[in-house]
């Protein structure tokens, strides 16, 4: 039976580089990427379209309307993509609320998001969704099981693996552990070209919750002597490890 | 100021009770096998609950039931915890902060510290948060000489989500962030097997093994106990080789403290070597045996 299904994708800055002279890190005009584990959210979205039939909306809350990251998404098999602007960094409530909006004037019967991302790493996104949206969520699913309205999934716990489930409508949010996301073909990196894809602000008033009083990098002054001669490098890296350690 | 603190794992609720018993009057929400162990952490009231509850939802209801006792709510950063803790966040409207790193109350504001662009960064901030997830590891567990009361509470709060089996992962009770070496591999080991080398490397070196993410949470090829990074453990051993490791930003956020960082690659671009003070670039599995060679030498010399 073909299930509708909307994935949230999040594009984050490909490279952070740190200024020297105020350790701080440099944001304007960053290169954007798909976040990790919104790679696994829409890899497993398609797997699920290809297994059950479907249609697969991509969902991107972000700070300008650039579709790279999006186009990439519609290559890896999204049907339709719908872009929204307005992102704050570092305010997952509103994100989620922006998010959940949307979601409602949509149908479906399955959101997919990752558990966390890799820049922000808060993970409240989709528990934030499942409480918004007022369904179910299943949530670090490394496997995902479907017959007809109900969901198994086998949770990521920690030191515990759980089998859980529950009726669509529902929230399933995956981990790096779930799949290996696949890298589109080139002809389907043409086809999304003519894919649907829509851009819109968001409507959604955002309230500030918290300031930001310093954002620095961790110091890391590493010596860094690289050898590429393997018998001196073993040599002298042998010497390094007597002087620490008893051996 | 009250604060009640929740995780559903032991460890994490006796090392909550130790960084902020000094802070706040604590009291322990726990799963019931936890309860008794839990006495002599410095909280006021042990809660102990009628039964496990493995599904955020009804977990998150529950707590937010007993939240209006409390100016601050706690839940260690484990799955289960950051779920339950955005839900109760969700439910009460209260501003959450995660995966807090340090905590300090100053008129009626929180001021936090949390690791921030994949641990690149360390992002302080300041908001009206009352509810927190904490992250692991922050200070050692220690017991004080007070007592506390026990008390039973019965959590009946349905879910949406059906729990089933659960499966318990192969564990093992090393503590890699007590190791002064540690010898920590990554995808570049490629098979199993290579682990048996790598292993004599570690005990020449008087060293624990450790892994990425991949390594440990996806192939098990080492406990989930083992892993290093963002998702994983904070070390700061005096030696930490990085072995086929790439060193991505989520991984050398738990390691960043290390005291000397060596790493073995074949690809001379890996970022781990801009994180490491001595590295050789080559195939591990020529470098290793060379390695193990050279230290045996120089022991009988
Ligand atoms: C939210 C989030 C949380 C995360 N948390 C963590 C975490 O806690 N810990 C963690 O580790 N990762 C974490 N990650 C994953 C992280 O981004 C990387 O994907 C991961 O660390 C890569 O693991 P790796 O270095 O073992 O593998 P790879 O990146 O695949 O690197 C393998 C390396 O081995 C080298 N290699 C291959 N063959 C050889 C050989 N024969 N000899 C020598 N070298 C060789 C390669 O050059 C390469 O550099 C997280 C990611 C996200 C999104």
């Amino acid at each position: 039976m073909p299930y509708n299904i909307i994935v949230c994708v999040k594009q984050i800055a490909d490279e952070v580089r740190i200024d020297p002279s105020t350790n701080e890190p440099v944001i304007s005009n960053p290169q954007y990427r798909m976040e990790d584990l919104s790679k696994n959210a829409v890899e497993e979205a398609v797997r699920i379209k290809e297994k059950y039939g479907g249609k697969i909306t991509a969902l991107m809350f972000c700070s300008d309307s650039s579709t790279p990251v999006m186009k990439e998404a519609l290559a890896m098999g999204a049907d339709e993509g719908i872009i929204i602007t307005g992102y704050k960094e570092n305010s997952p409530d509103f994100s989620a609320a922006v998010l959940a909006e949307k979601i409602k004037s949509l149908q479906y019967d399955i959101v997919i998001a990752g558990y966390a991302s890799a820049d922000s790493y808060t993970a409240q996104i989709p528990a934030r969704l499942s409480k918004l949206l007022g369904v179910p969520l299943l949530g670090s699913a490394i496997k995902v099981d479907i017959s007809g309205k109900k969901i198994d999934i086998l949770r990521e716990a920690d030191d515990l693996d759980i089998k859980e489930s529950a009726d669509m409508p529902a929230v399933i949010s995956v981990t790096q552990e779930t799949n290996q996301p696949r890298l589109p073909l080139l002809a389907n990196i043409i086809a999304s070209a003519r894919k649907p894809l829509k851009v819109e602000a968001t409507a959604v008033q955002y309230k500030e919750t918290s300031k930001i009083i310093s954002d620095k990098a961790q110091q890391s002054s590493r010596k860094r002597i690289i050898y590429e001669d393997i018998n001196k490098g073993v040599q002298e890296i042998t010497k390094v490890l007597k002087q620490e350690v008893a051996v | 100021m009250r604060a009640l603190l929740f995780s559903d794992k032991l460890a994490f609720s006796e090392m909550m009770a130790s960084l902020l018993r000094d802070g706040f009057d604590i009291d322990i929400l726990a799963f019931p096998d936890h309860a008794a162990d839990l006495t002599g952490y410095g909280a006021k009231e042990i809660k102990g609950m009628e039964k496990e509850d493995y599904a955020a939802d009804s977990l998150a209801d529950f707590i937010a039931g007993m939240s209006k006792d409390y100016d601050y709510i706690f839940i260690g950063a484990t799955v289960l915890g950051r779920e339950a803790a955005t839900m109760l966040s969700a439910l009460t409207g209260n501003v959450m902060k995660s995966e807090i790193t340090k905590i300090e109350i100053s008129g009626g504001k929180a001021r936090t510290s949390r690791l921030y662009y994949g641990g690149k960064t360390v992002l302080e901030e300041e908001s009206d948060a009352k509810i927190f997830t904490v992250s692991q590891g922050l200070v050692e567990p220690s017991r004080t000489a007070a007592s506390s009361k026990t008390t039973k509470v019965v959590n009946q709060k349905t879910s949406k989500i059906t729990v089933g089996e659960k499966i318990e992962k192969p564990s093992t009770s090393v503590d890699i962030t007590k190791a002064s070496v540690i010898v920590s591999i990554g995808r570049g080991i490629g098979k199993k097997e290579g682990i048996e080398k790598i292993k004599e490397l570690a005990t020449l070196l008087h060293g624990e093994l450790a892994g990425s993410r991949p390594i440990c949470s996806d192939y098990h090829w080492l406990e989930v106990e083992r892993q290093v990074g963002l998702s994983g453990k904070t070390v700061s051993p005096k030696i930490y080789m990085a072995i086929g490791i790439s060193g991505q930003i989520q991984h050398v956020a738990g390691m960043r403290n290390s005291k000397t960082v060596i790493a073995i690659n074949n690809d001379k671009t890996a970022p781990i070597f801009q994180e490491c003070d001595y590295g050789i670039v080559g195939d591990l599995y020529s470098v290793v045996p060379l390695l193990i060679n050279a230290i045996k030498q120089t022991g009988q010399s």
